[in-house]
C-alpha cells in the first residue's frame, strides 16, 4: 500500500512524498494522518492525500489559452493565404503554365507549317517522278512500236519468199508429174497397141495411168 | 534492478509559459503561421516566368499536391475554391506535426487536445454551412438524414446512425484522430527515450549494451514519425474536402 | 504471523479510492488491448486489397492508394478512440 502525500502551498505542489507501508508497517493510520496534520500546522501549508493527488489537470482536456493561440494562428494564416499569399502565387504559376502553352501552341504551329513544307516538296518530287516515268514510258513504248514494225515487215517478207518458194515447188512438181504422166501414157498405149494390135482410146489410158499413180501415192 | 520511473504524464504534455498564458504550444502554433508565410513570401519573391526552383518550387508543388492528390480527388473542379482553405490547413497541421520529432521542440502542438478540437470544431461548422448554403436547411437534413435509394421501413434504423455519424461521430473522431496519433507517437518516442538512458546509465555493466535496442527503435521510430505526421496532416485535409464535397453534392 | 498482520493492515488501508484506481488499471489495459483486435485485424484486410488492386490494375494505383488511406483512417479512428479510452481511464 502506497500514499502519495502532496504538500501544496497556495495551490501550488510543493512537493510529492510516496511512503510505503510496507516497509513500515509499525506506523499506524491514524499515527500517521496525526503525524501528516502535525507537519501541516508545521509548515502552514495545506496537505492533502491520495485522493487529492487526482485533482492533477486531465492530460486529454483541452487548455483555453492553447485553443485560442490556435485558433489566433490558424485564423492568420488563413486570412494571409486567401487574399494575399495563394492567390498571389496562383497567378505567377497560371501566367507561366499559360506562357508554355503559348509556346507549346506556338511549336505546333511551327511543326504544322514545316510538315505542310515537307508534304509540298514531297508532292513536288513525287509529280516529277511521275513525269519521268511517263517519258520513260513513251520512249520505250515508241522503240517497241518501231521495232514491232520492223519485225512484221521483215516476217512479212519472209513469208512472201516462203510462198513464192512454195508455189514454184509446186509447179515444178505439176509439171514433173504431167511429164511423168504423159511418158506413163505413153509407153501404156505403146505397150498395149503391141498387146492387142490396135491403138488404144487416150482417155482410157489416162484415166488409168491416173489411177495407178493415185494408188501409188496414197500407198 | 534498474531504477526507472515512468514521469508523470502532465509532465510530457502541459508546458509552463514562457511569459503568461503562452507556453510551447503556442509558440508551435505562432511558428507554423511564420513558417508558411515565409515559405510563401519567399517563393513570391522570385520572377514567376522562370522555372521554379528553391523554395518556390516547394511552394507551387504543395499548391500542386493540394490541388491534385486533394482537391480534385474528392471534390472536383468545382472545388477547386477551397484549395486555399486546405492548404492553410495541411501546412498548419503539418507544422504542428513536425515539432514532434524536431530537437529542443519534442513536441507536437496537435497532440494536445487543444488544437485537434478547434480545427475539427470549425470543419464541422464548415461542412455543415455548405450543406445549408448549397441544399438549403431541409434540402441538407433531408440528403443527410435520409439518405436515396434505402426502403422506407429501414429510415427507422438508418436516420439515427446517419445522425449520429453525421453530426456527432464525425468531428469527434476527426479530431481524435490527429489528437491521439500524435500523442501516441509523443509517448512512444518518451518510453523508448527514458528506457535507452536508463539502461546507458544501469548500475550493472552487463545492462549498458542492451540499451542499443531501444535506442535503435528510437531511431526508428522518430523516422516513423516523419511519416506520421505527414499523412495525419494528408487525411485531415482529406477528410474535410469529403465532408464538404459531400455537403455541397449530396450525389457522390 | 506478521505477514497475515501486514495484510490485515492493507485491507483496512483499501479505500474505495484505491479500489477505483486498481480497477481503472485494469480496465485502462483492457480497453486497449480489445480496441486494437479489430482494427488491426480490418487494416490487414484493407491493405492486403488494396496491394492487390493495384498489381491488377496498376493504372488504378493513385485512385486505389487515395481510397486505401481514407479507409485506413476511417479504421484506424477505432484504435485511437481506445487509445485515448487508456488515457482516460490511466491517468485521468
Amino acid at each position: 500500500m502506497t500514499t502519495a502525500i502532496v504538500t501544496q502551498l497556495n495551490g501550488r505542489v510543493v512537493q510529492v512524498r510516496l511512503t510505503s507501508e510496507s516497509s513500515d508497517t509499525t506506523v499506524p493510520a491514524a499515527e500517521d494522518g496525526v503525524a501528516t496534520e502535525a507537519k501541516a500546522m508545521e509548515s502552514g501549508a495545506a496537505e492533502t492525500t491520495v485522493a487529492e493527488t487526482k485533482s492533477a489537470p486531465n492530460p486529454i482536456a483541452p487548455e483555453s489559452k492553447e485553443l485560442y493561440w490556435a485558433a489566433g494562428s490558424f485564423i492568420v494564416l488563413f486570412v494571409l493565404m486567401r487574399y494575399f499569399l495563394f492567390p498571389k502565387l496562383k497567378k505567377g504559376m497560371d501566367a507561366r503554365y499559360e506562357g508554355i502553352r503559348n509556346d507549346i501552341d506556338g511549336a505546333v504551329t511551327v511543326k504544322a507549317s514545316a510538315q505542310s513544307d515537307v508534304a509540298e516538296y514531297e508532292k513536288a518530287l513525287a509529280a516529277a517522278r511521275a513525269e519521268a516515268a511517263a517519258k520513260v514510258d513513251a520512249a520505250r513504248q515508241a522503240v517497241d512500236a518501231e521495232r514491232n514494225k520492223q519485225l512484221a515487215e521483215v516476217n512479212g517478207r519472209i513469208a512472201a519468199a516462203r510462198s513464192a518458194a512454195d508455189q514454184q515447188n509446186a509447179a515444178a512438181r505439176a509439171a514433173a508429174q504431167g511429164e511423168v504422166a504423159a511418158a506413163v501414157a505413153q509407153v501404156a498405149s505403146k505397150g498395149a497397141e503391141l498387146a492387142i494390135g490396135r491403138t488404144p482410146d487416150a482417155q482410157t489410158v489416162q484415166a488409168a495411168v491416173q489411177a495407178a499413180m493415185e494408188s501409188a501415192v496414197s500407198r | 534492478m534498474l531504477a526507472l520511473d515512468f514521469p508523470e504524464i502532465n509532465s510530457l504534455l502541459r508546458w509552463k509559459d514562457l511569459f503568461p498564458s503562452f507556453n510551447k504550444i503556442a509558440l508551435i502554433a505562432v511558428l507554423a503561421v511564420v513558417i508558411s508565410s515565409t515559405i510563401f513570401l519567399l517563393a513570391l519573391r522570385q520572377n514567376h516566368e522562370e522555372a521554379p526552383r528553391g523554395i518556390r518550387n516547394l511552394a507551387e508543388t504543395i499548391v500542386e499536391f493540394i490541388e491534385n492528390g486533394v482537391v480534385m480527388q474528392t471534390m472536383g473542379k468545382e472545388g477547386l475554391a477551397w484549395t486555399p482553405f486546405l492548404l492553410t490547413m495541411f501546412m498548419f497541421i503539418y507544422l504542428c506535426n513536425v515539432p514532434g520529432i524536431i530537437p529542443f521542440f519534442q513536441m507536437p502542438a496537435t497532440a494536445r487536445m487543444a488544437v485537434p478540437m478547434f480545427l475539427a470544431l470549425m470543419v464541422w461548422v464548415i461542412y455543415n454551412a455548405t450543406g445549408i448554403k448549397h441544399q438549403g436547411i431541409g434540402g441538407y437534413l433531408k440528403s443527410t438524414l435520409f439518405p436515396p435509394g434505402v426502403p422506407k421501413a429501414l429510415y427507422i434504423l438508418v436516420t439515427p446512425i446517419e445522425f449520429i455519424s453525421a453530426i456527432i461521430v464525425r468531428p469527434f473522431s476527426l479530431a481524435v484522430r490527429l489528437f491521439a496519433n500524435m500523442m501516441a507517437g509523443h509517448i512512444l518516442l518518451v518510453t523508448f527515450a527514458l528506457l535507452s538512458e536508463a539502461l546507458f546509465q544501469a548500475k550493472d555493466k552487463i545492462l549498458i549494451p542492451v540499451g542499443i535496442l531501444p535506442f535503435f527503435m528510437l531511431i526508428f521510430l522518430t523516422s516513423f514519425e516523419v511519416l506520421v505526421a505527414f499523412l495525419q496532416a494528408y487525411i485531415f485535409a482529406m477528410l474535410t474536402a469529403v465532408y464538404i464535397g459531400g455537403a455541397a453534392h449530396p450525389e457522390h | 504471523m506478521e505477514a497475515i498482520a501486514r495484510l490485515v493492515a492493507a485491507a483496512a488501508d483499501t479505500t474505495a479510492a484505491d479500489a477505483k484506481n486498481t480497477a481503472a488499471a485494469a480496465s485502462a489495459g483492457y480497453a486497449y488491448g480489445l480496441a486494437a483486435i479489430g482494427p488491426g485485424i480490418g487494416i490487414g484486410y484493407l491493405v492486403g486489397k488494396s496491394v492487390e488492386a493495384m498489381a491488377r490494375q496498376p493504372e488504378a494505383a493513385g485512385m486505389v492508394r487515395t481510397t486505401m488511406f481514407l479507409g485506413i483512417a476511417f479504421t484506424e479512428a477505432l484504435a485511437l478512440i481506445g487509445f485515448v479510452v487508456f488515457i482516460l481511464l490511466k491517468f485521468a
